[in-house]
């Protein structure tokens, strides 16, 4: 063996070779800092953001729409724009804000939760940041231009979105930005699923994972199977409108009912990803405030991964009203009858862990009870839907859009409110007012209610969705002036929520480490926490490991600094080298995505063969990409090595010997 | 403490909770993800080929079943390039990686050549091209695809092979060799899918 | 980043055996197959015979190239449960659309002279 060691062929090969590096950022402000991060605190920070500012857009996309429908035959928007409306508020809200939003917890929260110190790949979550910021810019360029914004429907049925039917460049804009959106959203959730599995701090066993980090696993593993579905339907209508195929082109034995098929394939697994982790979320609030374990931990996490499973199995519910046959749609009508039991088991361990505890009602705590009564209106109307003869009148009416704002803002958008007040504390060191945050509460859930309640019965009433007016003797004209007074008291509780954000951010006060006495691994840290997020690695002994921690302190003191010491014989903590690449192939991509959706076709007379503008800057853009990736590749994951002194604070950064861990 | 190691554990990692290194399990998380893509990429040719619109030509008279078999056989045949390529870096021989690279991408292009073959004899000589028919459309654009996917398995595996000349490549890296691996050998088991449901289930 | 590695050495572990020779033997099977295959349509045997054989020499195909090749039989289980999750739920969702577009309801009307069956429009 040591003979072997001393070789001239095994020494030679253990000589370090050095990576290919032409620039090593290290700026810890200002704006290269941000362009260059692969900390997985600030990318959540980006997300959280990005997500905040296109509520604001989708906000008011929705407003414009109520106040269309505020009274009959009203002239406020054409029917045109109201297309454009009500497709980009729903483009908006699902992939630009609920999802990003959703993105920034597990970004920032779940590494913290398993006591890691970043994501598996953070070069790669980066990217997944950039492409999202590039989707999301695409998406939106419509408003800037002659085309407009896309206005076939969020759902883009074909064969409404052919060139034949809409041939200016608002649907080629949509198709990319939405591939864009799920290349990022890939990408990170194939980041999440390896750091879930691979990164977890020693004791931290599955079983004892928080809920939040779980959902988040279920959600990555939605995310991975669901979205090439959509993909390849995006592929399909980019195809028949950039190259004339025949993917919905009836005349030449297209079918357009396939492109619903796919898209729901994708649909309906993405709606459970945007209600998994707003479950987590409220797993994780209700036994804080309720100062009680969750009830029935095993079988949340169970039913978790069956309404993952199991949702992909009911997406034809969507298309009850397509003709699909009777066994069909009786098959998909069961499977979504299936899929109520084990959301209903998660409601009943929620209200488990709320009885008998010691309930304290701070604004987390409100915005989740309202999330339990709210999610569950939604979910009953939702089993209305599955029976198949009720929904062939309550499909494409008022009966629907009330069901789905239900779950999704009484469901999924609360729980990110309560999330974000309840982790503002840990992020921002600050703590948000009660008083306006209480305040925001009742203003949000009154508006909310107003708007959506009327729509039941709206809908059972046989109004159409997707229609920009309506005439006067119909009956509807009371429902919708009070859901735009809803609307606008919504807009106003939502206002207050977002400034008081805003105010705490900047000027809140500031509070003590672990201000709600909480329960998960996360809560150990200083606030905000530092970059290296654990100055030793924590030892996990049990589910809800800080709540086991703060009981067992002398255990945890000793093994705090036996580890400390463990680690500065290994050489310190190794932290990532920032990069700019993630950043660089971003910019190819918008480039190369520019040359696919926006730019025409060349002229035969100017550009005749193959080469024109519009294949020249894909081509431009696609090369971009390919350098940075390949740069990327060989700048290799090495990293520096921190020294940090008994109280946490760093000694000193040590670059000698660079080494990938 | 530890004294220099003469073996690396290829298949080991001590520092992740499973063992697995990180890059394998993204691999595998990913080539689950592609199984999804090319699964409704090949259902959307089989139900195009449910209810074929009336006056189609049978696929079978388009078809070349043996250019089919032999290029089938060369991916095969890559796949096997392939493990001995992940095999001899595992032994830090690189002399051995090399060459074993260089023939999976021989093969790799003799695939692509028969395929830039197939399409053209298909859209010159009978009349199938990727617009004047479903047929087409679905088979040009699934076979298409996959090529594509060839064709970036090529592009990394030169990557791989010039990388290895700089002496930047050594045997504790084979974990990239192996993720590259897998990738490729994906390729070869999707054009298995499909050379059974699109060109085999043709003929029956 | 990473957990921490543990105090312990590593135990040292037996050199593995080469598995070139293996991988040659699966690659002269697998070609041998491809060989089968190619003679499996031209034999005058019922469709839904053929189709049995042909999918279970490319599932016995594929099988090999993911245990053998792609190395699964001796690496930990969980990589295997992760992909088969993904071919699973492929294969599920393949085999459903295929029943939904093959579905009397879901013929497709080819010219107007031939309407369709009253009971197709009810059901």
């Amino acid at each position: 063996m040591e003979a072997l060691a001393k070789s001239d062929f095994i020494a030679k090969e253990e000589k370090a070779a050095k990576p290919f590096v032409l620039w090593r950022p290290s700026a810890k402000t200002g704006l290269i800092s941000w362009l260059t991060t692969i900390d997985h605190k600030r990318i959540g920070f980006l997300y959280g953001a990005s997500g905040l500012l296109f509520f604001i857009v989708g906000g008011i996309e929705a407003l414009l729409i109520r106040l269309q429908l505020m009274v009959p035959n009203n002239t406020l928007l054409t029917s045109a724009q109201y297309n454009e409306m009500f497709t980009m508020h729903g483009t908006t809200m699902i992939f630009l804000v609920v999802m990003p939003i959703g993105a920034a917890f597990f970004n920032f929260i779940m590494p913290l939760q398993i006591g890691a110190r970043d994501v598996a790949f953070p070069r790669l979550n980066a990217f997944s940041f950039w492409t999202f910021a590039v989707g999301a810019i695409i998406l939106n360029l419509g408003w800037f231009m002659k085309d407009g914004a896309p206005d076939a429907g969020w759902f883009g049925y074909a064969p409404l979105t052919t060139r034949t039917f809409s041939p200016s460049h608002a649907i080629d804009m949509w198709v990319m930005g939405l591939q864009l959106l799920g290349v990022a959203s890939i990408a990170a959730a194939l980041n999440f699923i390896v750091t879930i599995i691979n990164m977890r701090a020693p004791g931290m066993t599955m079983m004892r994972l928080p809920v939040f980090t779980w959902m988040t696993l279920f959600t990555s593993f939605l995310i991975v199977l669901s979205f090439p579905a959509i993909t390849i339907a995006l592929i399909e209508i980019m195809m028949d409108r950039l190259f004339g195929t025949n993917f919905f082109e009836v005349s030449n034995g297209g079918l357009p009912i396939l492109w619903q098929h796919l898209f729901w394939v994708f649909g309906h697994p993405e709606v459970y990803i945007l209600i998994l982790p707003a479950m987590g979320i409220i797993s994780e609030i209700l036994p804080t405030f309720a100062r009680k374990p969750l009830f029935g931990y095993p079988i949340v996490v169970f039913s978790g991964a069956s309404i993952g499973f199991l949702g992909f199995g009911v997406w034809s519910h969507h298309m009850f009203t397509t003709g699909m046959g009777t066994a069909a749609t009786a098959a998909f009508a069961f499977m979504t009858m299936a899929i109520a039991v084990p959301t209903g088991v998660k409601m009943f361990n929620w209200i488990g862990t709320l009885w008998g505890g010691h309930l304290r009602m701070r604004t987390p705590m409100m915005f989740a009870i309202g999330f339990l009564w709210m999610f569950m209106i939604g979910g009953l109307s939702g089993i209305m839907h599955a029976a198949a003869p009720a929904d062939a009148q309550q499909h494409g009416s008022y009966f629907v859009v009330a069901h789905f704002h239900y779950v999704l803002i009484g469901g999924s958008l609360f729980a990110l409110f309560a999330g974000i007040h309840y982790w503002f504390p840990l992020m921002f060191g600050r703590k948000v007012s009660e008083f306006w945050g209480k305040l925001s509460f009742w203003v949000i859930f009154i508006g909310f209610n107003v708007t959506f309640f009327p729509m039941h019965f709206l809908g059972l009433e046989g109004m159409p969705r997707r229609t920009f007016t309506y005439d006067s003797n119909m009956g509807w004209n009371t429902g919708n002036f009070w859901a735009t007074m809803g609307a606008i008291t919504l807009g106003v509780g939502v206002a207050i929520y977002f400034i008081t954000l805003i105010y705490t951010y900047y000027k809140g006060e500031r509070t003590i480490k672990d201000p709600w006495d909480a329960r998960t691994q996360e809560w150990s840290l200083p606030n905000p926490p530092p970059e290296y997020n654990y100055a030793v690695i924590p030892t996990v002994h049990a589910r809800d490991s800080w709540w086991y921690t703060k009981r067992h302190l002398d255990e945890y003191k000793k093994e705090t600094s036996d580890h400390l010491k463990d680690d500065e014989g290994h050489g310190g903590i190794h932290m990532p080298f920032q990069s700019i690449y993630p950043f660089f192939a971003g910019c190819g991509i918008f480039i190369a995505s520019v040359g696919i959706a926006i730019v025409d076709f060349a002229d035969p007379a100017k550009y005749p063969g193959f080469w024109g503008p519009k294949v020249a800057t894909t081509i431009v853009g696609g090369a971009i990409m390919f350098i940075s990736v390949v740069l990327w590749a060989i700048e290799g994951n090495d990293g520096y090595h921190l020294h940090l002194n008994p109280d946490g604070s760093v000694r000193g950064e040590d670059h000698s010997h660079a080494k990938a861990h | 403490m530890t004294t220099a190691v003469a073996t690396i554990d290829h298949h080991h990692d001590p520092t992740t909770t499973t063992g697995i290194p990180n890059k394998k399990l993204l691999m595998w998380a990913f080539l689950a993800s592609d199984c999804m893509f090319f699964g409704c990429l090949i259902s959307t040719h089989l139900i195009y080929r449910l209810h074929p619109p009336p006056g189609t030509p049978p696929a079978r008279e388009v078809f070349s079943i043996e250019l089919t078999s032999f290029s089938t056989f060369i991916l095969l045949m890559s796949s096997l390039m392939m493990a001995l390529a992940v095999n001899a870096i595992q032994k830090g021989n690189l002399k051995s990686l090399r060459w074993s690279l260089l023939t999976t991408i021989f093969f790799g292009c003799i695939f692509l050549g028969c395929q830039v073959f197939e399409f053209t004899n298909f859209v010159h000589e009978k009349h199938l091209t990727i617009t004047n028919s479903i047929l087409g459309t679905t088979f040009f654009t699934l076979t298409g695809t996959h090529g594509l996917h060839v064709l970036i398995g090529v592009i990394w595996l030169t990557g791989m092979l010039i990388y290895s000349f700089t002496g930047r490549l050594q045997e504790k890296d084979a974990i990239d060799v192996e993720m590259m691996g897998l990738y490729w050998h994906f390729v070869d088991i999707v054009w298995i899918v499909i050379f059974t449901a699109v060109y085999l289930l043709e003929y029956i | 980043m990473s957990a921490p590695a543990t105090a312990a050495a590593q135990l040292p572990h037996a050199p593995e055996k080469s598995k070139f020779g293996l991988f040659v033997q699966i690659a002269m099977v697998l070609a041998v197959i491809t060989g089968l295959e190619l003679v499996t349509v031209y034999l005058p045997f019922a469709a839904w015979l053929l189709f049995t054989i042909l999918v279970v020499l490319s599932a016995v195909k594929f099988l090999f190239v993911i245990f053998v090749f792609m190395h699964l039989k001796w690496d930990k289980i969980f990589c295997t449960i992760l992909f088969f999750i993904g071919l699973t739920l492929a294969g599920g969702t393949m085999w459903a659309l295929l029943k939904l577009f093959g579905a009397e309801a879901s013929r497709p009307v080819t010219t107007m002279a031939e309407p369709p069956a009253a009971a197709v429009l009810v059901a």
